[in-house]
């Protein structure tokens, strides 16, 4: 899974949703880490379609 | 119970640069409910650090921005017109097939409510804090608890000038909507999808709405399917114009429903668009459990926003509040134990508990029905005079109408 930050507002929904807190947001980037199962709930959730 | 992630207590040792220091309160987030909850816990005498991962408060805007004048009453907090920019009385709730509810407060004594600023008034709360002594560390950005023998002892981040460690008697989660310390504290508060609404919203200029001192509401499975849309005047040709849909009746981004929506309405697609906001917001009703031992849950990060209208400034500012009075005179008392801090729990509950179930409740029940049932209760609301924007007197008008609405209602009257 992986962010496109051009698009991304850093609203933290996707934060929200993630069921095994595996985003990392702060002020400059959001993004997976290791822990991420890609499964998919982030991508659902973005209100303005920036995760892919 | 809480050594789900220990972290070595100390870092120092690694060669990072570590900004060592020990507060009474740590407090993480300054939006509404952080801000409060540290100007309370330093007007009752602890030491007090805020700290928020942005380098600008109140910004990216995430809020439609309404308030009622409550809360500002509640914490003797006068609206000022750099922040509160706009002053409402009137409602207007518009039916899927387009009936219009119109309820105004009465216009002297009736209760009235602002259209906020919210860079200004995310802004505005901070520095009142800091001004009552606690201290802010902008741009900094919380990425772990310390714990020490197996208890919360404090957090650890990344600022502006790389990486801190500071310990505190309380951590106090006021993360928002994506917080994560309450769940590295062992607390689930991830979200499934009928439990947030996904939003969009566009500041826009050059729109027509009815009246200034109106806020209109717009329900209909085909403009947000299990949420509505909304326009809040801001000034003469200015307003939020937004939706949230639930996130798990959304079939598409709600950015496109807002596109499609504003399309459809003559006052709104003449307009420009001058600032585009999105966000989560969490419409399942608080947690249970918002203490832990050296740990409190506020605002947003404990899901305490209205169900049914997703407004949660108000909430995060009274539990705020409590939780920072608490947490200082635990503080004070040498006893930070879970046990100690239930008190901010069974405040907040009783100063908000029972009116957020209900709306919980409402909301439920709203989402049961369909676009047609909602054409036929807006039908009845229509042409009756209301003297207050109240819940509950929607409801007497519609049982009566219908009594038959009664067991699908009850438990809200
Ligand atoms: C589109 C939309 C419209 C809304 N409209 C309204 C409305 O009209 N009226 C209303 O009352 N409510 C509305 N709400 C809800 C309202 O915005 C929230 O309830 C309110 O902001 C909650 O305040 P808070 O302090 O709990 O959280 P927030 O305001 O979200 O503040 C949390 C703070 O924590 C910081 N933070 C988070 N994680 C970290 C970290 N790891 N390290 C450091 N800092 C961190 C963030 O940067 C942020 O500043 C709306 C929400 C949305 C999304
Ligand atoms: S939900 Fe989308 S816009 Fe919001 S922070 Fe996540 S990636 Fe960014
Ligand atoms: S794909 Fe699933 S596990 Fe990975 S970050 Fe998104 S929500 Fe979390």
């Amino acid at each position: 899974m992986e962010v496109d930050s051009s698009l991304c507002l850093r609203c933290g929904a996707c934060v929200s949703i993630c069921p095994v807190d595996a985003i990392e947001a702060t002020d400059s980037y959001v993004r997976p880490n290791e822990r991420c199962t890609d499964c998919g709930a982030c991508r659902k959730i973005c209100p303005v379609g920036a995760i892919k | 119970m809480h050594g789900l992630r220990r972290v070595p207590e100390n870092l120092s040792g690694r060669g990072d640069k570590v900004m060592e220091d020990k507060y009474d309160v740590v407090v993480v987030g300054a939006g509404p409910a952080g801000s409060t909850a540290a100007y309370s816990a330093a007007k009752n005498g602890a030491r007090v650090l805020m700290v928020d991962r942005r380098r600008e408060l109140g910004v990216p805007v995430q809020c439609g921005e309404a308030i009622a004048e409550d809360i500002l009453n509640e914490l003797g907090i006068k609206p000022d017109r750099r922040w509160a920019v706009n002053r409402t009385n009137a409602v207007k709730i518009v039916s899927p097939s387009g009936i219009e509810i119109r309820i105004s407060e009465k216009k002297v004594t009736g209760k009235v409510g602002y259209v906020l600023n919210r860079k200004v008034f995310d802004k505005f709360l901070a520095v009142r804090a800091v001004k009552a002594g606690a201290e802010a560390m902008i741009g900094s950005y919380v990425n772990g608890l310390v714990f020490k023998n197996g208890r919360i002892g404090g957090i650890r981040g990344v600022g502006l000038d790389g990486k801190f460690e500071v310990a505190a008697d309380v951590v106090i989660a006021a993360d928002g909507v994506g917080s994560r310390v309450a769940r590295w504290a062992g607390l689930n508060t991830a979200l499934r999808f009928d439990d947030i609404e996904t939003c969009a919203q566009f500041q826009m200029v050059g729109v027509d709405f009815e009246s200034l001192s109106m806020l209109e509401f717009y329900l209909g499975s085909r403009i947000s399917p299990g949420g509505y849309a909304w326009v809040f005047p801001k000034g003469d040709d200015l307003a939020n114009v937004g939706l949230g849909v639930l996130g798990s009746r959304a079939e598409r981004r709600p950015i496109e429903y807002l596109r499609d929506f504003v399309s459809r309405m003559p006052g709104l697609s003449k307009g420009k668009i001058v600032e585009v906001n999105v966000g989560g917001v969490p419409v399942c009703g608080p947690i249970e459990e918002t203490v832990g031992d050296s740990l409190m849950v506020v605002g947003d990060a404990a899901r305490q926003v209205n169900p049914l209208t997703g407004g949660g400034i108000d909430s995060a500012m009274r539990a705020g509040t409590i939780a920072g009075e608490v947490a200082a005179k635990a503080v004070e008392e040498g006893d930070t134990s879970k046990e100690r801090l239930k008190e901010y729990e069974r405040r907040w509950k009783e100063a908000m508990g029972k009116r957020l179930t209900r709306y919980l409740k409402a909301k439920e029940i709203l989402l049961g029905l369909s676009d047609g049932e909602l054409d036929k209760l807006a039908e009845v609301l229509r042409g009756v005079k209301f003297d207050r924007i109240s819940l509950t007197d929607m409801l007497k008008v519609l049982v009566k109408a219908n009594p038959k609405l009664l067991w699908k209602l009850r438990g809200l009257l």
